[in-house]
C-alpha cells in the first residue's frame, strides 16, 4: 500500500448503473474525481459522460485502470471482485455491505498471491480531500491537510472529520476498512501507508468491539509508528454474543476483542486515547 | 443465525456423520414411542443450558411425562423450547472438543480441538488445544496431527473420516461456527456427535433456499441492553450507535437499547423504531444521535415531527442532529418545540 495507489487517476466504477451506484458515482463525479468509464450488467453504453461496457476487460482495451469502486450487490460482490483482481487493478474499493465471510474467506486467498489491495467490503471508500473521492464519504465535511484517518464505523468517520475540519486539522487520508468480520485491509496496512507518507502529521484510528485487529495494530504502533496517534473504541458497554450492527462488532470469550482490553493496548502502546471522539479531537494539538 | 441443535444435528446428518438415535417432541405429543433411558434435551439458542436444568436423563418410563412438562415450562435465559430432542444414552468411552470457526485477522477457517470434552470447556486453559488453519491441501497431515493430539493414533482413519465431513459441513452451509461438543468416542469404537452448535451466516441466504431454520436470530441493528433501562437511544451507523451507548453508560444512566437506523430515516423507519422502544417499560428520555453525512438532517426532522404527532405519549426527546442541512432540520424541529442540542455530552449534561 502507498500513496500511488491512492493518488492515481484512472477510475472505474463497477456496477455504475444501480440504486447506491448511480447515486454515488454522481457525487463523486461532481466532487472531481475521474471516473474514466463503468461498467453494468444492463444494456446501457453511457452514465452521464461516463461509458458504460459490460467487462473491466472492454474497458481495458481503450484504457489502463488504476483505481475500481465496487458497488455492485451482495450476491455478486465476489465475481465482481474477481474481475477487478483478475484485470490487475492496484486499488479496489468495495463499498457494497452483506458479502458472505466465506466469499471474503475465497477473496483473501485471491488477494494474496496477487498485487491487488483491496479496500472493504461494507464500508465508506477513501476520500483523499481536494484529490477524489473513492466512495461514499461526504466530502463536503472535509477540508485538505495533513491528518490521516483510519476506521471500521462509517459515521464516526464522519464525525471525527467533521470535528477535525472545525479544528483546524485538515485530512490527507480518510479510509474506512469496514465493520465486516474478514476485510481485504487491516489497521496495520493502513498505519504503515501513513507511518511512510511524509505528507500525514498525525493518524486518528476509530476501532470497535470484535476481532483482534486494534490489539494487533498496538503492538505495530509501538514498533514501527513515530507519529502522533489518536485512538477511539467504540462498544466500552457492549454485552457479550450480541451483535452490535456491523457484523464484525460481536463480543466471544476472548477478552482482547473487548473495547477496554483494546483502548489499554493502545495507550501501554503511546496513543493517545478518549472515551468519545469529540474529546480525542480536543486532545490533538 | 444461531441454529437449534435439532437443526445442527439434520445438517450434521446430511454431511455423513453420525448423530445418536433421536426423536423430535412438541407438546402434548404421545410418548409410547420413547423407549428409556433417554435424554431429554431443551431445543433453545442458548449455550450452558445443561447446567439451568435443559438437559434431562431420564432412566424411569414413569417419570417421562412429567420431566418432560418441567422441560417445556422451563425458561432458559429468557427462552422457552418449543421442542425437545430426545436422544438414545451413548456408552461414552471418551469425550472431545472440535471446532471449526472463523481466524478473522488471518481470513482463513480454523480448527480448534481438545482431548478433554464436556461441559467445563469454557473453563480451560485454551491455550493447550490443538489450534491450527486449515490448509485443503494438507488436510490428511492435518488429520494426523490431531488424531495425534487427542491420543486417538488407533482411530485415525475413523477421525480423519469425521474431521472432512465437519469441514464439508462448514463449507457447504456457509457456517461461522460449527461446534460438537462432545464428539464421543464410544465404547462401541464409533464417533458420534453428542451435541451440536452451529452458527451460519445470514448474509449468504441468497444461495441457501433450502435454509427454513426456526428463526432465533436477533435483529442485530435493535439490540436490548436493559429491559427496565430508563435511556433508549436512536442513531444512525453502529458506531455512532455503540458511542451513544457507552456515553450514556459513562454518565453513570442505564441505557435501555442499541438502535442503529442504517443509511436512510425515512418517516416510516423511524415511527417504527420509536414503536419498538415504546415496548421498554421505564424509558424515561429517548436520544436521537443522528449525523448527516449522507443522510439528510431536514429529512430526519420531518421524520421525527411526523413521528411524534402519530405516537400518544411519547417520552420526552434529546435531539442532536449534525451535518447535512441541519440549519434547515433545527428551524423545523424549533416550530414544534424540540431544541436541537449541540452534542451528545450536551444532552447528557442537560438530562443527568
Amino acid at each position: 500500500m502507498t500513496p500511488q495507489h491512492f493518488l492515481a487517476k484512472n477510475i472505474i466504477v463497477q456496477g455504475i448503473t444501480g440504486k447506491n451506484g448511480s447515486f454515488h458515482t454522481q457525487n463523486m463525479l461532481s466532487y472531481g474525481t475521474n471516473i474514466i468509464a463503468g461498467t453494468s450488467r444492463r444494456d446501457v453504453t453511457k452514465f452521464g459522460n461516463v461509458p458504460v461496457y459490460k467487462t473491466i476487460k472492454q474497458i481495458q482495451q481503450t484504457y489502463s485502470i488504476d483505481i475500481s469502486v465496487i458497488f455492485v450487490p451482495a450476491p455478486h460482490a465476489k465475481t465482481a471482485i474477481f474481475e477487478a483482481i483478475d484485470a490487475r487493478i492496484p486499488l479496489i474499493v468495495c463499498i457494497t455491505e452483506g458479502v458472505p465471510v466465506h466469499d471474503m474467506l475465497k477473496i483473501k486467498q485471491r488477494l494474496a498471491t496477487s498485487s491487488s489491495i483491496l479496500i472493504g467490503p461494507n464500508c465508506p471508500g477513501v476520500l483523499i480531500p481536494g484529490v477524489h473521492n473513492l466512495g461514499i464519504i461526504p466530502a463536503n465535511l472535509s477540508t485538505p491537510g495533513d491528518t490521516a484517518i483510519v476506521s471500521r464505523s462509517g459515521t464516526l468517520t464522519y464525525e471525527a472529520m467533521n470535528l477535525l475540519s472545525a479544528a483546524g486539522f485538515g485530512q490527507r487520508y480518510i479510509i474506512g476498512i469496514g465493520g465486516d468480520m474478514v476485510r481485504g485491509s487491516s489497521f496495520i496496512d493502513c498505519l504503515q501507508l501513513f507511518q511512510n507518507d511524509p505528507t500525514v502529521k498525525r493518524i486518528v484510528m476509530i476501532g470497535e468491539i470484535g476481532g483482534t485487529g486494534e490489539t494487533t495494530a498496538a503492538t505495530y504502533i509501538k514498533q514501527n509508528i513515530n507519529k502522533p496517534v489518536y485512538a477511539y473504541i467504540a462498544g466500552l458497554s457492549a454485552p457479550t454474543g450480541v451483535q452490535m450492527g456491523h457484523a464484525g462488532a460481536i463480543l466471544g470469550t476472548n477478552t482482547l476483542e473487548y473495547a477496554n482490553a483494546k483502548r489499554q493496548a493502545l495507550e501501554k502502546a503511546g496513543a493517545h486515547t478518549a472515551e468519545s471522539i469529540s474529546r480525542l479531537v480536543s486532545l490533538i494539538s | 443465525m444461531r441454529l437449534l441443535e435439532y437443526e445442527a444435528k439434520q445438517l450434521l446428518t446430511k454431511a455423513g456423520l453420525t448423530i445418536p438415535h433421536s426423536q423430535l417432541l412438541e407438546l402434548g405429543d404421545p410418548l409410547s414411542s420413547v423407549i428409556t433411558p433417554v435424554i431429554l434435551k431443551s431445543q433453545v439458542p442458548i449455550g450452558g443450558r445443561g447446567k439451568l436444568g435443559g438437559v434431562q436423563i431420564v432412566r424411569d418410563p414413569k417419570k417421562l411425562k412429567t420431566t418432560i412438562g418441567k422441560l417445556f415450562s422451563l425458561d432458559i435465559k429468557g427462552f422457552l423450547p418449543s421442542k425437545l430432542l430426545a436422544e438414545e444414552v451413548i456408552d461414552i468411552d471418551r469425550e472431545f472438543y472440535i471446532s471449526f470457526n472463523i481466524n478473522r485477522e488471518q481470513g482463513q477457517i480454523e480448527l480448534l480441538a481438545s482431548k478433554d470434552g464436556g461441559v467445563e470447556i469454557e473453563e480451560q486453559d485454551n491455550t493447550t488445544f490443538f489450534r491450527q488453519v486449515v490448509d485443503p491441501r494438507s488436510f490428511d497431515a492435518l488429520c494426523i496431527d490431531l488424531a495425534e493430539h487427542l491420543k486417538l493414533n488407533e482411530k485415525s482413519f475413523l477421525l480423519q473420516d469425521v474431521v472432512s465431513q465437519l469441514y464439508r459441513c462448514f463449507i457447504n452451509n456457509d457456517c461461522l461456527l460449527l461446534e460438537i461438543n462432545p464428539l464421543i468416542l464410544t465404547k462401541q469404537g464409533s464417533i458420534v456427535a453428542g451435541d451440536a452448535k452451529i452458527t451460519v451466516d445470514d448474509t449468504a441466504i441468497f444461495r441457501h433456499p433450502d435454509w427454513q431454520f426456526e428463526d432465533n436470530s436477533a435483529d442485530h441493528n435493535f439490540v436490548v441492553l436493559d429491559h427496565e433501562g430508563t435511556v433508549a437511544t436512536i442513531a444512525n451507523g453502529a458506531g455512532l450507535a455503540m458511542a451513544t451507548v457507552d456515553a450514556i453508560t459513562a454518565k453513570g444512566l442505564i441505557p435501555a437499547n442499541f438502535l442503529d437506523i442504517g443509511g436512510t430515516a425515512t418517516p416510516e423507519k423511524i415511527l417504527s423504531c420509536f414503536q419498538s422502544i415504546m415496548k421498554l417499560p421505564n424509558i424515561k428520555v429517548i436520544i436521537i444521535n443522528i449525523f448527516g453525512g449522507i443522510v439528510r438532517c431536514d429529512d430526519v426532522a420531518t421524520a421525527i415531527i411526523t413521528a411524534q404527532q402519530q405516537i400518544p405519549h411519547l417520552p420526552r426527546l434529546a435531539v442532536r442532529l449534525t451535518g447535512n442541512r441541519e440549519a434547515e432540520a433545527r428551524h423545523l424541529l424549533a416550530k414544534h418545540d424540540i431544541t436541537l442540542q449541540q452534542n451528545l455530552e450536551a444532552i447528557l449534561g442537560d438530562i443527568s
